[in-house]
């Protein structure tokens, strides 16, 4: 590395290889042969750039020149000019001002980085989020502007609209839509709110883009504001999210300094100003009819709909209210434009969507990549692939919501439909790389007792179904499951996802059916033979000496509960009723003497 | 009447100018990672090191906080930004490592390169 003088990223999206890039790439390579300088320089494949029509699209690092529309022939010219002799090839760069990934300037080269593609998180790691004139410096608020110069509030939802965003909270509702019927109703006083409640568990997508870039987020609210005919913004974060408060209130206030937020917004007659209200962190206060009653005071409970908050929100008013990375979307759609947006993506699903990946792959993080990415891609060529050389088991995304996926998904490309349509949903972000130790029963208990502990307890089928569920599977990785209980389960759960009031008690059984649709060999091990392939269930678990054991001792020494017998030097024994299954005799060992069955 | 625009284009003006007048030109830029995450993982105590480094007469840098850029499994993350150059990124880094890294890069020129991302 410490040769290489250049860096250059080439475009690997769909629309850059059927414009060539592949030979682009190998004429590359072979140029940098010919002309010895090989070592000077590296070759990363990124993801769609976003610039399809100027297509196949080089950039070349330092200095951040974009080449489009490169043919082999242009080759030679290339490396000797910009490569070689230090001049970019003027005729092939193209200028872009697009507000998204300017963060590839810095972190173009890193593979983690290169099949994404980075809209809403934009400037998160790239500007200090705490001082307004970083974000102003990377024409912030200019959006902002533009609409209050040019555009009428209908012209706006239009925009929207021809984008195709649909709401990242979950559920991928068309946002142009959403923002129309809120537009259309006729009131004194309307309102916007910022979900960032944020329940799901191991979900830090929408803390990670207001830590990283409140300004955005903040900017897209009023421009909500403007567009429905609100006056006032709410933004509901959880109250376990304090310096992503602490920089939302920086944020606002300083925005509130420059006249973008207060009376008479930059000089027109538009008014608008954004306040914080906090959640204590209920994951049902996330849905929006609960969420509005938190705010109003009330307790956090939702209520049927119709009416829609876009009718009848909070205290009763036309109330429009998107997720956070709804939010950040919009800046970009008024300045990038709409149009640019729905270049991207598939055909029902465009731009871009974060997931917090975690679980069992190398590279776990942020990420954001345009719809239609494979999960395939997300777990090997963005994740790294599994660690510890074991076999990759399934990809859970959705959260308490949603499904598992086994590995005959993994072509499945990333839209509300595809996803949907395999088993799973898109969901908020939550991404979940299961290896072969886990069990996936565990897994789907693991959902079940975190629904059941946060159902609001105001309907029957999800207060007293998700705890039934949870006996059921709780007797199963103990070891008590009955013959039936797999199709019990079944009935539960197409009853409570009929049943309930809110989507938490709708989607509360999907973790359970789709792994039984998916795995349900390990449910019918469980409760035939006892037995947890993955290792996991503990009460399923013996700890048996073979025959490698040499007698050392060390497993008798260090058993908490004087379970193990034998004398030096001979094979040692494992009382199986004084086992607690600690296992810490399975880690001591050094002769692998030890099995788990 | 200044449109809302040309209101805009003239604060962007200043902002610039207000972060140049605070070094942005400086040869080297210093971005240290801190968001709720990064900080988890240490990144003040690595912010500490390099604010000392420039109070103790270290010159030519513009230090700067930043939101996470998403590779947890590698905080703190300090990215450390010379114009005409390959961004460094270096990753899992310690208030040792950041002494190192004020010593050797910032210092002396020389990018360590087992470190960086
Ligand atoms: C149980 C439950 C929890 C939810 N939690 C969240 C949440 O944490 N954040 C969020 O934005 N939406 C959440 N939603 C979805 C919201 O009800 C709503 O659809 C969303 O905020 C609308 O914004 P969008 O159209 O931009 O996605 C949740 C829904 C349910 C049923
Ligand atoms: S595929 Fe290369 S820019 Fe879109």
């Amino acid at each position: 590395m410490e040769d290489v003088q250049y860096k250059m990223m080439l475009c690997d999206g769909v629309s850059c290889i059927h414009n060539q890039s592949k030979e682009l790439q190998s004429a590359i390579e072979s140029e940098l042969d010919k002309s010895g300088i090989r070592d000077a320089v590296s070759i990363h494949l990124s993801g769609c750039l976003g610039m399809c029509n100027k297509g196949p699209i080089l950039i070349v690092n330092p200095g951040y020149t974009i080449y489009g529309g490169v043919g082999s022939e242009d080759v030679p010219e290339i490396v000797q000019s910009h490569l070689v002799e230090g001049k970019p090839v003027a005729r092939l760069v193209i200028e872009e001002d697009h507000l998204y990934n300017r963060f590839f300037r810095i972190f173009g080269d890193v593979d983690f980085f290169g099949k994404q593609m980075r809209i809403t998180l934009r400037n998160c790691g790239v500007i200090d989020p705490e001082n307004i004139d970083d974000y102003l410096s990377v024409r912030g608020y200019e959006a902002l502007a533009k609409v209050l110069c040019d555009m009428t509030p209908e012209q706006v939802v239009a925009e929207v609209k021809k984008s195709g965003l649909r709401g990242r909270g979950g559920a991928g509702f068309p946002t142009g839509l959403k923002w129309g019927f809120t537009a259309a109703q006729k009131a004194d006083e309307k309102y916007v709110i910022c979900n960032a409640d944020e329940g799901d568990p191991g979900a830090f997508m929408d803390r990670s883009a207001i830590e990283g870039d409140p300004h955005t987020v903040i900017e897209g609210i009023i421009i909500g504001g403007y567009a429905v005919g609100a006056t006032k913004g709410i933004v509901y974060i959880r109250a376990e999210y304090p310096l992503a408060i602490k920089r939302l209130e920086k944020a606002i206030e300083d925005a509130r300094e420059h006249g973008f937020l207060g009376k008479d917004i930059l000089g027109t007659d538009f008014s608008f100003d954004v306040e914080i209200r906090l959640g204590a962190g209920a994951f049902v206060c996330g849905e929006e009819t609960a969420l509005i009653h938190s705010i109003e005071g009330a307790r956090g409970m939702p209520r049927p709909r119709p009416p829609y908050p876009s009718v009848s929100g909070l205290f009763g008013k036309p109330t429009l209210i998107n997720n956070v990375e709804t939010w950040a979307n919009i800046p970009v759609i008024i300045l990038d434009g709409g149009e640019w947006l729905s270049s991207i993506g598939t055909e029902t699903s465009k731009g871009t969507k974060v997931f917090a990946l975690a679980g069992k792959v190398h590279n776990t993080g942020l990420v954001e990549v345009p719809m239609g990415t494979t999960l395939r891609e997300i777990v090997y060529d963005i994740g790294g692939g599994i660690p510890n050389g074991k076999k990759f088991k399934a990809v859970q995304t959705g959260g308490p919501s949603g499904g598992c996926l086994p590995e005959e998904y993994l072509d499945t490309q990333i839209d509300y439909e595809s996803l949907a349509k395999a088993g799973s949903i898109m969901g908020s972000g939550g991404m979940i790389v299961i290896d072969e130790e886990s069990c996936m029963v565990s897994l789907a208990r693991f959902f079940i007792e975190f629904t059941q502990d946060e159902s609001c307890g105001k309907c029957t089928p999800c207060r007293e179904g998700t705890k039934r569920m949870l006996e059921i599977l709780t007797r199963i990785v103990e070891g008590k499951g009955k013959a039936g209980d797999i199709e019990k389960l079944e009935r539960l759960g197409s009853m409570i996802k009929k049943s309930s009031l809110c989507g938490l008690g709708q989607s509360a059984p999907n973790p359970v059916l789709s792994t039984i649709k998916n795995f349900r060999e390990e449910y019918e091990e469980h409760i035939e033979q006892k037995k947890c392939r993955a290792g996991q269930c503990v009460a399923l678990l013996s700890y048996v000496v073979n025959d490698e054991c040499v007698g050392c001792g060390a497993c008798k020494r260090i058993c908490p509960t004087g379970a193990i017998e034998g004398t030096r030097k001979e094979k040692h024994l494992i009382l199986d009723e004084k086992c607690i299954r600690c296992g810490q005799c399975y880690d001591v060992c050094k002769f692998e003497a030890i099995n788990k069955v | 009447m200044v449109t809302p625009l040309e209101i805009i284009r003239k604060k962007r003006a200043e902002a610039v100018n207000r972060i140049v007048s605070k070094g942005y030109l400086s040869t080297i830029r210093v971005y240290v990672g801190m968001a709720t995450c990064e900080i988890a993982a240490g990144s003040k105590e690595v912010m500490e090191v390099f604010r000392q480094a420039i109070a103790n007469g270290l010159t030519d840098v513009y230090l700067s906080q930043k939101g996470c850029a998403g590779r947890c499994n590698l905080e703190p993350t300090v990215e450390v930004i010379e114009e005409g150059k390959i961004p460094v990124k270096y990753g899992r880094v310690t208030p040792e490592k950041a002494r190192e890294i004020v010593e050797r890069h910032l210092k002396k020129g020389e990018v360590i390169t087992e470190w960086a991302i």
